[in-house]
């Protein structure tokens, strides 16, 4: 995949942008982690690394490299087989069922596949996130419109996700993902579903995410733009953790393709 | 939280499931429906029998105690009294010589042999008695062994009378028809239980998708479970109320003199349909719970 921007895209350049804080306690750690999925298939092993506040990292990896696994044992979909998962301190294996919700109110969580209801508009997408978590919460119309706006589409409230393009619809996912001014933001393949343009605009508003104060892990397999942006790189093959670098690339260099 | 936007999203949520699965709802408001009605039907034809049955039992908890001639009248007041004070007791009363005799006379026939042994010298040879009529037919037995070993009067023993044959039949019946209403509405409900847990899997697998998002954006399980909740409680009660109506309507019209179809009195009927609305809930309560529980499984 090339991306085809016209001029051509450099690396994005957020202005004042928000390094991680290197001497805070990390946000998120993975502590010798390994995942069996029940068919006995290891999805990874033995991961260990940690994130700290206001970082920005990509996880990348050809497909069954282990990046999904990674996200969905972050918002405890999984739990460890072996290892302790942690975040903001928290060892999500001794999270008790009835606390999950509070963990995920932390986290905006985005998909490749978008999940938007397809018979809501646009704002009643976004709402849902505070409908269904917080209903009494006050100035719902000013924050569904704040979010909106901070991903660019203040003016398509009234409509539905059919009506939209590909890349605004993630953009609405990102919207409803936001609603709660997550610490956290987790994105499996936000662009894997998108033409070069559109997931680089994606891309671009994570930066800005990040920029704004959360802590961004995406995982994918879109070389462009891991390369362009310099950020971060865990790096998985075969379920384990083989390169963590800080303004890394998506391969080694001189490495061949994955 | 705020309980009343809270309300209001289950309550619009739970209405939408209904119209968006109209079909399925439909399907299963016509069978939790047809359901209860064998339900409802069954209860009344049991409590018409429970009732003949009833009557039966009352007519057969009859105790005679029957009075030696030589048993002054206080005495035999005395002992009434003390019968009466028998919690199985409902009722004891003292039957005189005359009165048996009366009695003999108007219900057997026996007036003309009576009159010959008055007259011949004889004498009424009739024995006054204390007549017990007892709560349960099941008592009857007990309190004839006390009283016949005298175990309860003094003087004592007291040659007795009751229905020893009918007792066991009545108790028999009862029991039966007690036992197989018991069966008929636990089948029924446990029926009507599956259709509403199919009705509401679907519904939940319908909106997956809205089950999936409510819980990634960090939805309690008891949030994501209310709306369906209500929904199979809406269509239980739906189904209740629909039954009842037909109930009531066939009631109506093969019904007589201040009372439904087997003799079914309005507060029984109004029992019943109580019963079923409540029971529609609470069936269409526990079958949500039971639907939506793989959902959230994962």
């Amino acid at each position: 995949m090339s991306i085809s921007t016209s001029p051509v895209p450099t690396r994005p350049q957020v202005e004042g942008t928000t390094r991680p804080v290197r001497h805070d306690p990390p946000i998120i750690v993975f502590q010798n982690v390994s995942k069996t999925y029940p068919n006995g298939v290891p999805a990874i092993r033995d991961i260990s690394f940690t994130v700290p506040p206001r970082d920005f990292v990509f996880v990348v990896g050809a497909s069954g490299a282990g990046k999904s696994t990674i996200i969905r044992l972050l918002i405890r979909e999984e739990t460890a087989s072996k290892g302790h998962v942690l975040v903001e301190g928290q060892d999500l294996a001794r999270l008790r069922r009835r606390h999950l919700p509070r963990l995920r109110r932390k986290m905006g969580i985005v998909f490749q596949d978008f999940k938007l209801l397809p018979t809501l508009t646009v704002a009643q997408n976004v709402a849902f996130a505070i409908q269904v978590t917080d209903p009494g919460r006050s100035h719902l119309k000013e924050k569904v419109g704040e979010a909106l706006y901070i991903v660019g589409l203040e003016d398509k409230l009234n409509t539905f996700p059919t009506e939209l393009s590909g890349g605004e619809q993630q953009r609405v996912a990102i919207a409803r993902a936001l609603v709660h001014r997550p610490r956290i933001f987790l994105a499996d393949e936000p662009t894997g579903n998108l033409d070069p343009d559109a997931g680089w605009g994606i891309v671009q508003l994570l930066l800005q995410i990040n920029h704004r104060g959360a802590t961004v892990v995406m995982a994918t397999h879109n070389r462009e733009v891991v390369d362009l942006c310099r950020r971060r790189v865990l790096a998985m093959e075969g379920g384990m953790l083989i390169r963590d670098e800080q303004e890394g690339q998506y391969l080694k260099e001189g490495e061949a393709n994955l | 939280m705020n309980p009343v936007p809270a309300i209001r999203f289950v309550v619009r949520s739970a209405l939408q499931n209904i119209l968006r699965n109209r079909g399925i709802a439909f399907a299963s408001l016509l069978t939790v429906t047809l359901t209860l009605l064998g339900a409802g039907a069954a209860v009344g034809v049991v409590s018409a029998l429970d009732t003949v049955l009833h009557q039966e039992e009352t007519q057969a908890s009859v105790l005679k105690v029957f009075m030696a001639d030589h048993i002054s009248f206080a005495s035999a007041l005395n002992m009434e009294h003390t019968l009466a004070l028998e919690p199985s007791v409902r009722t004891a009363s003292f039957e005189s010589k005359d009165q048996a005799a009366a009695q003999a006379s108007s219900t057997l026939g026996l007036g003309g042999a009576l009159h010959i042994l008055e007259t011949t010298g004889a004498g009424n040879p009739l024995p006054a008695s204390i007549n017990l009529h007892l709560r349960n037919i099941g008592a009857v037995t007990r309190i004839n062994n006390q009283v016949s070993t005298s175990a309860l009067l003094y003087p004592g023993p007291h040659q007795t009378d009751y229905n020893k044959d009918v007792i066991p039949r009545v108790q028999h019946y009862i029991l039966a028809a007690q036992l197989g209403g018991a069966i008929l509405v636990a089948v029924v409900g446990a029926v009507a239980l599956v259709i509403i847990t199919i009705s509401v899997r679907t519904a939940a697998f319908v909106r997956r998708k809205e089950i999936e998002i409510m819980k990634l954006v960090g939805a309690t399980d008891w949030f994501v479970r209310w709306p369906f909740i209500l929904e199979g409680m809406i269509l239980g009660i739906i189904s209740a109320l629909l039954a009842s109506a037909v109930l009531l309507g066939v009631g109506l019209a093969f019904g007589s003199g201040g009372s439904l179809a087997l003799g079914v009195g309005v507060r029984l009927a109004l029992l019943i349909m109580a019963g079923l609305v409540l029971g529609g809930a609470v069936l269409g309560s526990f079958g949500s719970l039971f639907g939506i529980r793989r959902s959230l499984a994962t």
